[in-house]
């Protein structure tokens, strides 16, 4: 285990260049070269940033340039290296540093500070294909989480990425076996201290980051609020919050997809961008896990709703996430200790860790 | 003659795509976040252009290349069924069946609108 571990996340658009050609290659071309433990590229269907022109596979003409994500976890040191090749690329719209653990290989005796006994993310890595005694892996795993009572997981399919330092692209013609996924679970961090060792048990080679996380909202229920953060920290760093909304393409909030309706709440609010992307298999409330059925028209996959901003922002845009997920939804937030976000010429934030101990 | 023709239809339906591309993502841009207004404008506005076509009653080489060159490329069976699915996928009954019904209305009226126009000139 791997206590001073960072989380290099970058939002921008799938098509966006560079000199050196598509941003997602070279991102990925960067995080292969300094053989990032664990990295992936995940393409969303919807979203928008700070110049607020949406984006949605929901026609085609406007799914020209869907977002596109990269999460990149490994020390500290080397994510520190790789940044500053990142901070370089001139199309990366936002990109966040938030602290994690990363936990390798023997997972036995894990025991999580005290810090994450609140709640906990956990982020496991598997590749596309992999499996545990005859089931995909992560199919076994969001069983494994549901039975232990862990809140939600969500199945998310990478189309690139690293795992411990090796390069895996997905290819038209191939198993793309290697070719990372990753499954995100939010739970209470006894429950989730709990299910680590089990999972080490589940998993051939595990590779799983752990950070902590706030559980707002679950199936309808009314938790906690996001914390109330100052606008930067006592050395005048800013702090900023991530909100991520899981939710199911079966959910719906008058008349529309409940992820649809909230992209277009938190755009025509100012929210400062907004990505969602589909996952493939999970649950997030009280039923059990599921995925898209064979011959079913309507999708059952899980998704994903993510909005990064300052806490004064979020604090304004939470009770719109609250009345979207009156009946169902998952909500959590982070703190979210740099960023950097560009559009044009205008640029906030830095790359310097805020502490802010909450 | 006929790799003429063939070239100018060629020709016709590259501009047929590009002149959807272009109003496609102007109507859609504005107004299509939750419905698909872009394909409905390109297909209706496609058939008015057809059926004026057909009114005029032009040669059969001119025919070709305006009618299945430009009017061939410019409108779009498959984004409409596409996106129909799309609507479908996420339980918006309501607006899959009103882009079906109303693009299939609006569409032959849209024709025999248009071949009126090119008749009467």
């Amino acid at each position: 285990m791997n206590e001073d571990c960072l989380k290099l996340t970058c939002y921008f658009g799938e098509r966006h260049r560079s000199a050196q050609g598509f941003v997602a290659d070279e991102l990925l071309d960067i995080y292969e070269r300094h053989e990032i433990a664990a990295s992936i590229m995940l393409r969303g269907i919807e979203g928008f940033g700070l110049k607020h022109h949406l984006r949605s596979d929901r026609s085609l003409s406007l799914s020209e340039d869907l977002p596109a994500v990269t999460v990149a976890v490994d020390t500290r040191a080397r994510i520190e290296k790789a940044l500053e090749e990142v901070k370089r690329i001139p199309g990366v719209g936002l990109v966040t540093l938030e602290r994690a653990l990363l936990v390798r290989g023997d997972v036995h005796a894990l025991q999580l500070p005290e810090t994450h006994h609140e709640a906990t993310k956990l982020t496991i890595y598997l590749g596309r294909q992999e499996r545990s005694y005859r089931v995909p892996a992560h199919v076994a795993a969001c069983d494994l989480l549901h039975r232990r009572g862990v809140a939600g997981a969500t199945v998310l399919l990478g189309v690139d990425g690293t795992a411990r330092g090796r390069r895996a692209r997905a290819e038209f013609f191939s198993r793309n076996t290697d070719v990372p996924t990753m499954v995100i679970a939010v739970g209470d961090g006894q429950a989730i201290g709990r299910v680590l060792p089990e999972l080490g048990g589940l998993l051939h080679d595990p590779l799983i980051s752990v950070e902590r996380v706030r559980i707002c909202k679950r199936d309808g229920e009314l938790l906690e609020r996001p914390h109330r953060l100052p606008g930067a920290d006592e050395h005048g760093m800013a702090l900023w919050q991530k909100l991520s909304i899981f939710a199911s393409e079966a959910a719906h909030f008058r008349g529309q997809p409940l992820h649809r309706a909230v992209t277009r709440r938190l755009r025509t609010t100012g929210a400062s961008g907004v990505t969602t992307i589909r996952g493939i298999w999970g649950y997030h409330g009280g039923h059990a896990p599921h995925g898209d059925r064979a011959f079913r028209v309507v999708r059952h996959v899980p998704t994903l709703t993510i909005a990064v901003d300052t806490p004064e922002r979020i604090a304004e845009i939470f009770p719109i996430i609250d009345e979207v997920t009156r009946d169902r939804g998952l909500v959590t937030v982070e703190m979210v200790p740099a960023l950097r976000a560009r559009s044009g010429k205008e640029e906030r934030g830095g790359f310097r860790l805020a502490h802010h101990p909450f | 003659m006929i790799a003429l023709v063939w070239l100018g239809v060629a020709v016709a339906g590259g501009l047929g795509a590009v002149a959807r591309f272009v109003v496609d993502s102007a109507v859609a841009s504005r107004r299509g976040r939750d419905f698909p207004y872009g394909t409905l404008v390109v297909n209706l506005s496609g058939a008015i252009i057809l059926g004026f076509l057909t009114g005029l009653a032009l040669g059969s080489n001119a025919a070709l290349v305006a009618g299945t060159g430009v009017v061939g490329a410019y409108t779009t069976f498959s984004t409409w069924m596409f996106e129909t699915e799309r609507l479908t996928e996420e339980r918006e009954t309501v607006n899959a069946m009103t882009n079906l019904v109303l693009a299939l209305i609006l569409g032959v009226a849209a024709a025999a609108l248009g071949k009126a126009i090119g008749a009467s000139l």
